[in-house]
C-alpha cells in the first residue's frame, strides 16, 4: 500500500510538471502579436498592479457580478490557502514560526472551506445558473473530499502526526517512509493526489490576466484622447 | 489576399490552434474558471438561449482543440483529429456572437473577448471552415468595389450629401464616412456633414473611390489578409491631403483606426483618430456651434459596444446631447462600459438577423419603458438594425442618430423654423 501510494504520489507530481510544461510551451511558442494596440499608450503600471493586488485579494470582479457567490467563492479560497498554509508544516523542518502562528486558524479554515464549498455548490443547485461546467463539480467534489476526510481526521480519527511529518517528509526527500496509520489518512492522502494533476489553470494565469486586465482599463481612456 | 488564399487548409505542420493568438491570449484562456457569469450579460444568450454559444463553452471548446494539436498525446503520437461537426459547430458558435465584448466586461477574471472571439475566427479562417455564409465574399467585393456592399463608388455619396457644405482639397481636419453610413445608414453621415459644414472649419474628405473600406468587416470576420494594403493606401490618401486629424462617426471603423491602424500600418500613424462627437464637443464648449433651438423631449443615448468598451468614448455623445437646450438625457439600465448591444455588431447581424431583430426589439423595449421621446444611437450599423427591428414591432419610438438630431436643431435655425 505504501509503495503504491508513494508511486501514485511521484506519478501525479510528474503529471503537473509535465501539464504545466505543455500549457508554457503552447503560451511562449504564440505569435507575438500585439492583442491590442496601441499598447504603447503609456499605463500605469504601479497602480494597474496595487489595483490587482485588491482585485485578487477580494474577487472584486465575481463581487461585482454575483454576491451570493462571491461570499462562497472567496472564502473557499482563503479558506484553502490558509489551509495549505497549515499543512506546510509537515513540509517543513524546522516549522517557520508564521506557519506555527497560523495553524489555529488553519483549523477554523479547514471548516470553513467545507462549507463555503457545500454552500456553492447548494447555491449553483438552488439558482438557475445557464452554464453548468461538469469538470468543475467534478474538482469541487474532489475538494470536497479532501476536506470532509481532513475534518474527520481531526476530529475522529486522529493519525500519528510524527509518522505523517516523517512520511511527508520523505517523500520530499525521495527518501520514502513508511505509510502513517490510519485509512482516513491514506484516503485524504489519495484524494489530494488525484487533486494535483487537475489542478485548475486559472490558478496560476488569472492574477496575470486580472493584470492586463486592469492596465487595459487605465489604458482605455488613452486610446482616443490626448496623452 | 484573396478569400481563395484564406481558404486553404492549414498544411500538417501547421495544424496547431495556436499560431494566431497572443501569448496572452492563449493564457485568457487557460483563465476562463468556466463560471459561466458573463453568461448573465451576453445579448445572445438573452435571445438564443442556448448555452453552447456562451463564452466558457466556446473556450471550453478550444481547449480541446488546443490539446488536440499541443497536448502530450499530440506531442507523443502527432495531432489528434478532431470530429468535423465539432470544428463546424464551434465556428459557427463564434460567428454568431455579436463580438460586443460585454462577457469581457463582466468576466470575473477579465478576459479581453472583445479582442479574442475576433482572434479565434481568424484561426478558423486560417484552417478553412470560417468565415460562413456571404462573408466568404468580403475580400473579392471590397478588392473589386472598395465597400463590403458591392455598391458603385459613384453610390458612395451623392446621394446623401448636402449640396451646400463645402469640401476642401487640402486641410487639417479630414472625414472619413465609412461604407456602412454612406449606403446603409445615410442620415447618419449627411448629419455628420451638416454639423462639420455648421461648425465652418475647413476639412477635407477623399474622393468617393479612394474612400475604400477601412477593413472592419475583414478584421471581424477573421479575414486579415487584405488589411495592409487597405490601411496603407488610406493612411497615404490622407497624409496627402496634410490631415492632421482624422474624424468619422462610426464606430467600428474608429475601434481599427485607433486600435489596429498602426498595427498594419507598421508605425504610428501621422495623424489622430478622433470621434465626431469628440470634435463636436470641443466645438460647442468652445462656441464653435450653438444649439439654439429648445428641445423638449427625453432623449436616451445607447453607447455602440466598439465606441465604449471598445475605445473609451462615453462622455462627448452625452456633452453634445446635453448641449442641446431644453433636451433630458436618460439612461439605459446598462451603459456607457456596460451597455448592452443592440444586436447588429460582429457582422452578425445580417446572417443571425433574428437574433439581431430580436436583441435590437429589447434596445427598443426598455427605450419605450423608460418614457423616452427619442432613441439616440451613434453607430451605422445600430441605425440600420435597430431601424429593421421595429419594423412590426408593437413598441415604437423615433430613432435617430447623434449628428442627425444635431443637424436637425441647426437647420431648423438656419431655415428660420422656429
Ligand atoms: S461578445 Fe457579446 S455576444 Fe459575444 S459572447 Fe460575449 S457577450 Fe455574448
Ligand atoms: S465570466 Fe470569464 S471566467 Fe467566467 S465563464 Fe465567463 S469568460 Fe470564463
Amino acid at each position: 500500500m505504501t509503495m503504491i501510494l508513494i508511486a501514485i504520489a511521484y506519478l501525479a507530481y510528474a503529471a503537473f510538471w509535465v501539464r504545466l510544461s505543455l500549457h508554457a510551451v503552447v503560451w511562449l511558442r504564440a505569435a507575438r502579436q500585439q492583442a491590442a494596440g496601441p499598447a504603447a499608450a503609456p499605463g500605469k503600471p504601479l497602480h494597474a498592479f496595487a489595483m490587482t493586488l485588491i482585485d485578487l485579494l477580494l474577487f472584486r470582479r465575481l463581487f461585482a457580478s454575483n454576491k451570493p457567490l462571491w461570499l462562497g467563492s472567496w472564502a473557499f479560497h482563503t479558506a484553502f490557502f490558509i489551509v495549505i498554509l497549515r499543512h506546510l508544516r509537515y513540509f517543513l523542518e524546522p516549522v517557520p514560526d508564521f506557519i506555527v502562528q497560523v495553524q489555529p486558524f488553519g483549523v477554523f479554515a479547514g471548516y470553513l472551506m467545507a462549507f463555503s464549498l457545500a454552500y456553492v455548490i447548494f447555491l449553483r443547485a438552488v439558482t438557475k445558473t445557464k452554464y453548468v461546467s461538469y469538470q468543475n463539480y467534478l474538482i469541487l467534489g474532489l475538494v470536497f473530499l479532501i476536506s470532509a476526510t481532513g475534518l474527520l481526521m481531526r476530529n475522529y480519527f486522529p493519525p500519528d502526526l510524527v509518522d505523517v511529518k516523517s512520511f511527508v517528509m520523505g517523500l520530499v526527500a525521495m527518501r520514502p517512509a513508511p505509510l502513517p496509520a490510519g485509512f482516513f489518512f491514506s484516503l485524504h492522502f489519495f484524494f489530494v493526489l488525484l487533486l494535483v494533476p487537475f489542478l485548475p489553470f486559472h490558478l496560476f494565469t488569472a492574477p496575470f490576466v486580472a493584470f492586463e486586465a486592469r492596465k487595459r482599463e487605465f489604458r482605455l481612456d488613452k486610446v482616443m484622447h490626448d496623452r | 489576399m484573396t478569400g481563395n488564399g484564406e481558404k486553404k487548409k492549414a498544411a500538417p505542420n501547421d495544424r496547431s490552434f495556436t499560431k494566431g493568438l497572443s501569448p496572452l491570449q492563449l493564457i485568457e484562456i487557460d483563465a476562463c474558471t468556466q463560471c459561466g457569469e458573463c453568461l448573465k450579460y451576453c445579448p445572445v444568450q438573452d435571445v438564443t438561449g442556448n448555452p453552447l454559444i456562451s463564452p466558457p463553452e466556446k473556450i471550453r471548446v478550444f481547449r480541446e482543440f488546443i490539446k488536440a494539436t499541443d497536448g502530450l498525446k499530440a506531442r507523443l503520437l502527432g495531432p489528434q483529429l478532431i470530429d468535423r461537426k465539432l470544428l463546424e459547430d464551434f465556428t459557427k458558435a463564434v460567428y454568431e456572437c455579436t463580438t460586443c465584448g460585454a462577457c469581457g466586461q463582466h468576466c470575473t477574471v477579465g478576459i479581453f473577448t472583445q479582442r479574442l472571439w475576433p482572434m479565434l475566427r481568424k484561426e478558423m479562417v486560417r484552417r478553412g471552415l470560417g468565415p460562413i455564409g456571404p462573408q466568404v465574399n468580403l475580400p473579392k467585393v471590397i478588392g473589386e468595389t472598395g465597400n463590403p456592399y458591392n455598391r458603385l463608388a459613384a453610390e458612395r455619396f451623392a446621394p446623401w450629401f448636402p449640396e451646400h457644405v463645402k469640401v476642401v482639397d487640402r486641410a487639417d481636419i479630414g472625414y472619413y464616412a465609412g461604407c456602412t453610413g454612406a449606403y446603409e445608414a445615410t442620415p447618419m453621415v449627411r448629419g455628420d456633414v451638416l454639423v462639420l459644414g455648421a461648425i465652418g472649419e475647413p476639412f477635407t474628405m477623399l474622393p468617393a473611390e479612394d474612400e475604400v473600406c477601412c477593413g472592419f468587416p475583414l478584421f471581424i470576420t477573421g479575414q486579415h489578409d487584405m488589411l495592409e494594403d487597405l490601411v496603407s493606401r488610406l493612411v497615404a490618401a490622407y497624409q496627402a491631403k496634410a490631415v492632421k486629424t482624422l474624424l468619422c462617426s462610426c464606430p467600428c471603423c474608429v475601434n481599427i483606426m485607433s486600435r489596429d491602424w498602426p498595427l498594419f500600418y507598421k508605425k504610428e500613424l501621422p495623424f489622430k483618430i478622433r470621434h465626431i462627437t469628440q470634435f463636436v464637443a470641443a466645438s460647442m464648449k468652445s462656441g464653435k456651434l450653438a444649439i439654439k433651438r429648445e428641445l423638449r423631449e427625453r432623449l436616451i443615448y445607447h453607447d455602440p459596444c466598439y465606441l465604449s468598451r471598445g475605445v473609451g468614448i462615453m462622455e462627448e455623445p452625452r456633452a453634445v446631447l446635453r448641449g442641446i437646450p431644453g433636451a433630458e438625457l436618460l439612461e439605459f439600465d446598462r451603459n456607457r462600459l456596460e451597455s448592452r448591444c443592440c444586436g447588429a455588431g460582429g457582422a452578425a447581424r445580417k446572417i443571425f438577423s433574428e437574433n439581431a431583430i430580436e436583441m435590437g426589439r429589447h434596445t427598443i423595449a426598455e427605450a419605450v419603458e423608460k418614457k423616452a421621446d427619442k432613441l439616440v444611437l451613434s453607430c451605422p450599423a445600430c441605425y440600420a438594425k435597430v431601424n429593421e427591428a421595429m419594423v412590426g414591432y408593437d413598441k415604437q419610438i423615433e430613432i435617430v442618430d447623434i449628428m442627425e438630431l444635431l443637424a436637425k436643431m441647426i437647420e431648423a435655425v438656419d431655415s428660420g423654423t422656429p
